[in-house]
């Protein structure tokens, strides 16, 4: 068994081995080592669109996962007061949201969002002062929301269920205690949730990160860091490619290394 | 996000409302209008606070600082824009398509980002009627000279006398075969489709696009390469749906299958014919008798080209002989423009790939226009790739 | 607000503050549902409306979309036979190749594995998720391609093996890529498993293999059931694996479906093939969650 599970860690990573390997490239292609460089670092980091798509997906992945956190908390907690058929509709509709897959979902907010900005355009133009009217098109809006809809389904169900397994006496005796709800929620609920909601943003802000497919169909001109590496991949890899990936893997690992670290240095104190 | 656009919003709802009947009324003007509601900078606030809102036109003379060119695959020499950054500031990023089709798909969703892109000839016409390319403003390309140009390839840039693209080159689509691995020579489409299904099972791709792969399996019969009759098309796709389980693969970037070694025959166009045999020479471009495709790509610029400056400045760029020159010796294909024949050397000129004989040219045709948009060819394509 | 309960109060005033705090109470709800309600109202129910509308609709002269009402569109699903065919072959096989793989690795790091090692070996099973999952396919389609597995054969002295592009290779990419979301739930499901139980079976003489099926295999089918029908349910929409390892040969319905957006231009179509997928999806959820419900007798497991 030890062994199954060792080849499969090595299943897991030898294409990460390679594309660490490859961005170490000396030669321009990534499909033949020809000796070993730095210089690929250099390249990715002054190519201004990868770094803007870089950008675009660190600005895109956060924005997406904070509203998906703070939307899907609140959602979560307003459906913990509402009756049993209004739940039932949202829970459907959140259901659908996870389920719909990520390309009909990227495909259906581009023809809505085409159709709905073939009218709000010409709506616009005709109320704007000067000749050159503001336009509304495909964008970071249109990436964030699509993003968010799936997260936010994800951050209401994961606290729901959070929520469902709260100890309501202790909610009981805080409001029996004068606390007022708010001191009630910021005291008792809000720690109980927040490993919940915690987890629901860094799911939200993986998927929105790693996503192709979704905002493929909704990014309009903007670019993300997969589309990007979709791109290249069909124009022929450059070791930058591999640079970015390898910089964005050690990033990662880091801070999950860090974050450990943190929870050690927390506990005795606990 | 919603509350913070209520807040900046200056009007309520009923109130908008109000005024917005009054102004259909007509007994507001829509300046004052605006000006009495602050609508619009509202608008513009929110517009950009949402960030739907594309990034204003640069002035006349300003390039900016990057653009997007849409072209094909290995098509262009890479140092040819990191030139053009040095001598402008503005660095292009360079995105590939396999067909037309997707080129077109891509603008009429809207926002493709584009500021340069690279039509074939035969789908100039759709994009002038569909209104999604600018007519070129000549006086901005001064590199660009017509009278040098070749008329053969060149007319279907000019549509009523006004010009929406400029030619890039021209070339013919044929298909690369590594004759170490098929030995057999070849000399037609009947041949290589035959081959497909034997020596070459496994190994052979096509285009990921209905012009070629449509109009090649055509040319197996016999019929016109731009055909849309029912009964040929249902004879082509009878003949594509045979041979699909024995290709290897369906793309129109098959440069690195060729030299991987994975695949051993492939649809392929001059350019790419030729970059293949200089690099290995055991890689052959072969014309199918039958005849098959001669095309030109030009240079056109969208419509809602993000940066028309830069657009312009990197056609200019390019139609500069002394540039055309290196792009020619990296891309492999002949081109349209006499002053740039002038400086290649002898041996492009007598590349049998770049100038095939005029028994071979004379069977080949230029795409039809119909095909882009034909519904017919477009299922049997979508229903070949799917099979 | 400080709430009196049982407070001497008259009943005139009670009402008016009952009411007055129902109301607060609906009106906070509210405020808490809202944006999650606009959000799901204009960009999932707005957005299925819209591909509603259109699958009924025709293809523009120069493709796109064009008004109509023709059940046209649903008539022509049999040309995509193949492709749904594909999507729902291969998607429970990969879902099945990926348990297959799974389950020993978790089993590993849920009774296994030395307990300091267990958080370093399951953060190992996380990472690869930080890697962009396309370079970690393109690295797939390097080691499968010429240049990769079929030189070194060749060095062996087999010549002319064919990987990439095949079945193989794009199942081997879904294994590949959702291994992760297979092996977390099932580690899950193992780890909260009573040791006792395992202790119990053996001492009452159940030989290691009875006491797997009897007992560690039940108490772990929660966690098998959300990873498969997790697995599943992705695969339906895939698009990157098959296209990148595929080749534009071994076509999912996902393929398909971007091809009619993104060549064919056939927007109706593709909403109807769009609708279709949606409507398959939950049925195959709600039929894995059937199963689940009678094969195990709880409902799946919750991943957090």
């Amino acid at each position: 068994m030890r062994a199954f599970v060792t080849a499969v860690f090595a299943f897991l990573y030898l294409p990460i081995a390679l594309v660490v390997l490859f961005s170490f490239n000396a030669g321009r292609h990534a499909s033949e080592f020809t000796g070993f460089s730095m210089q690929w670092y250099g390249t990715a980091l002054s190519n201004p669109f990868l770094v803007e798509a870089l950008k675009n997906s660190l600005f895109i992945a956060t924005t997406s996962a904070l509203l998906a956190a703070v939307c899907g908390t609140a959602a979560a907690l307003g459906l913990a007061r509402v009756g049993v058929r209004t739940r039932a509709v949202f829970d459907a509709l959140i259901g659908a949201a996870i389920v719909v897959p990520g390309v009909v979902i990227g495909i259906s907010t581009l023809v809505a969002l085409v159709q709905l900005f073939g009218v709000l355009n010409p709506l616009l133009a005709s109320i704007w002062p000067d000749d050159q009217p503001p336009r509304l098109s495909l964008g970071y809006g249109s990436i964030i929301a699509a993003h968010g809809l799936f997260s936010m389904a994800l951050v209401t169900m994961i606290v729901g269920t959070r929520l469902a397994s709260l100890d309501r006496n202790l909610v009981e005796a805080s409001s029996d205690l004068y606390a007022t709800p708010l001191t009630t929620f910021r005291s008792i609920v809000l720690p109980q949730i927040m490993p919940a909601v915690v987890a629901g943003f860094l799911l939200a802000f993986t998927f929105s990160f790693d996503d192709f497919i979704v905002a493929f169909f909704v990014a309009g001109a903007q670019t993300t860091l997969p589309i990007y590496v979709f791109a290249s991949i069909r124009r022929g890899v450059t070791p930058e490619i591999n640079a970015i990936a390898t910089i964005v893997l050690v990033a990662s690992v880091l801070l999950v290394v860090l974050a450990q670290w943190q929870l050690r240095q927390r506990k005795p104190a606990n | 996000m919603s509350k913070s656009y209520r807040d900046g919003l200056p009007i309520s709802p009923e109130k908008f409302v109000d005024q917005l009947m009054r102004l259909k009324r007509g007994s507001i003007g829509r300046r004052d209008f605006l000006g009495l509601t602050g609508l619009g900078i509202a608008t513009a606030v929110m517009a950009r606070e949402i960030g739907i809102m594309p990034t204003p036109a640069f002035a006349a003379e300003n390039l900016g600082d990057r653009m997007s060119i849409a072209t094909w695959p290995n098509y262009h020499d890479p140092q040819t824009f990191e030139n053009f950054k040095k001598d402008t500031g503005v660095a292009v990023e360079v995105n590939v398509f396999g067909s037309n089709e997707e080129m077109l798909a891509k603008l009429q969703a809207g926002a493709s980002g584009w500021s340069l892109f690279v039509p074939t000839n035969y789908t100039i016409s759709t994009y002038k009627k569909l209104g999604i390319i600018d007519p070129l403003d000549m006086a901005k390309l001064p590199n660009f000279d017509g009278s040098q140009e070749d008329p053969r390839f060149t007319s279907e840039g000019t549509i009523d006398g006004t010009t929406y693209a400029v030619p890039k080159n021209w070339g013919t689509t044929g298909f690369a075969v590594n004759t170490k691995k098929l030995t057999k020579p070849m000399t037609s489409w009947k041949e290589f489709w035959d081959t497909a299904m034997t020596e070459g099972d496994g190994r052979t791709m096509v285009h990921d696009y209905q012009l070629t792969t449509i109009g090649n399996a055509l040319k197996y019969y016999g019929y016109s390469f731009n055909s849309l009759k029912q009964d040929e098309l249902a004879k082509a796709e009878e003949l594509l749906l045979k041979v699909k389980p024995h290709l290897f693969a369906v793309s129109s970037d098959y440069q690195p299958g060729m030299r991987a070694g994975d695949a051993w025959m492939t649809m392929c166009w001059t350019n790419d014919g030729a970059q293949l045999h200089r690099d290995i020479p055991e890689i052959a471009y072969v014309l199918g008798k039958e005849g098959g495709e001669i095309w030109t790509d030009f240079y056109a610029i969208p419509k809602d080209a993000p940066n028309k400056p830069a657009g312009y400045a990197l056609l200019n760029y390019l139609m500069n002989p002394e540039v055309a020159v290196k792009e020619h010796l990296a891309n492999g294909a002949p081109s349209t423009d006499a002053r740039v024949n002038k400086l290649l050397p002898k041996e492009v000129l007598d590349n049998p790939i770049l100038y095939p004989a005029a028994d071979l040219l004379t069977p080949l045709e230029f795409g039809a226009a119909a095909t882009l948009t034909d519904p017919g060819r477009a299922e049997l394509m979508a229903r070949f790739k799917s099979a | 607000m400080k709430r009196k309960t049982g407070g001497p109060m008259s009943a005139g005033l009670g009402a008016v503050f009952m009411r007055g705090n129902r109301f607060r109470h609906n009106f906070l709800t509210a405020l808490l549902l809202a944006p999650a309600t606009a959000w799901l109202v204009v960009f999932l129910v707005l957005p299925f409306i819209a591909i509603a509308v259109f699958s009924v609709g025709e293809r523009a002269p120069e493709g796109g979309y064009q008004a109509a009402f023709t059940l046209a569109q649903y008539a022509n699903l049999p040309a995509r036979a193949t492709a749904f065919w594909n999507t729902m072959m291969l998607a429970p096989v990969g879902a099945l190749a990926c348990l297959l793989v799974a389950y020993p690795v978790a089993y590993y790091l849920a009774l296994k594995a030395p307990q300091r090692w267990r958080l370093i070996l399951l953060a190992l099973v996380v990472i690869p998720f930080w890697t962009s999952l396309l370079m970690r396919t393109y690295a797939w389609m390097y080691i499968l391609g010429g240049r990769g597995i079929p030189a070194l054969l060749a060095f062996i002295g087999i010549e002319d093996v064919r990987l990439i592009n095949t079945p193989g290779a794009v199942l081997l990419g879904i294994v590949y890529g959702y291994l992760p979301l297979m092996i977390l739930p099932i580690y899950v499901s193992l780890e909260r498993l009573d040791r006792r139980l395992l202790e119990a079976s053996a001492d009452l003489g159940a030989t290691p293999l009875s006491t797997f099926l009897g007992v560690t295999l039940k108490l772990s089918l929660p966690g098998v059931m959300t990873g498969f029908s997790l697995v599943m349910i992705l695969l339906l929409g895939e698009y990157l694996i098959p296209t990148l390892l595929g080749g534009g040969k071994v076509f999912f319905i996902g393929n398909a479906l971007v091809d009619l957006f993104l060549q064919s231009r056939n927007w109706p179509f593709g909403s109807a093939i769009a609708i279709t997928l949606v409507a398959v999806s939950v049925v195959v959820l709600i039929a894995a969650n059937r199963i689940s419900t009678r094969v195990s007798g709880t409902r799946r497991v919750d991943l957090i």
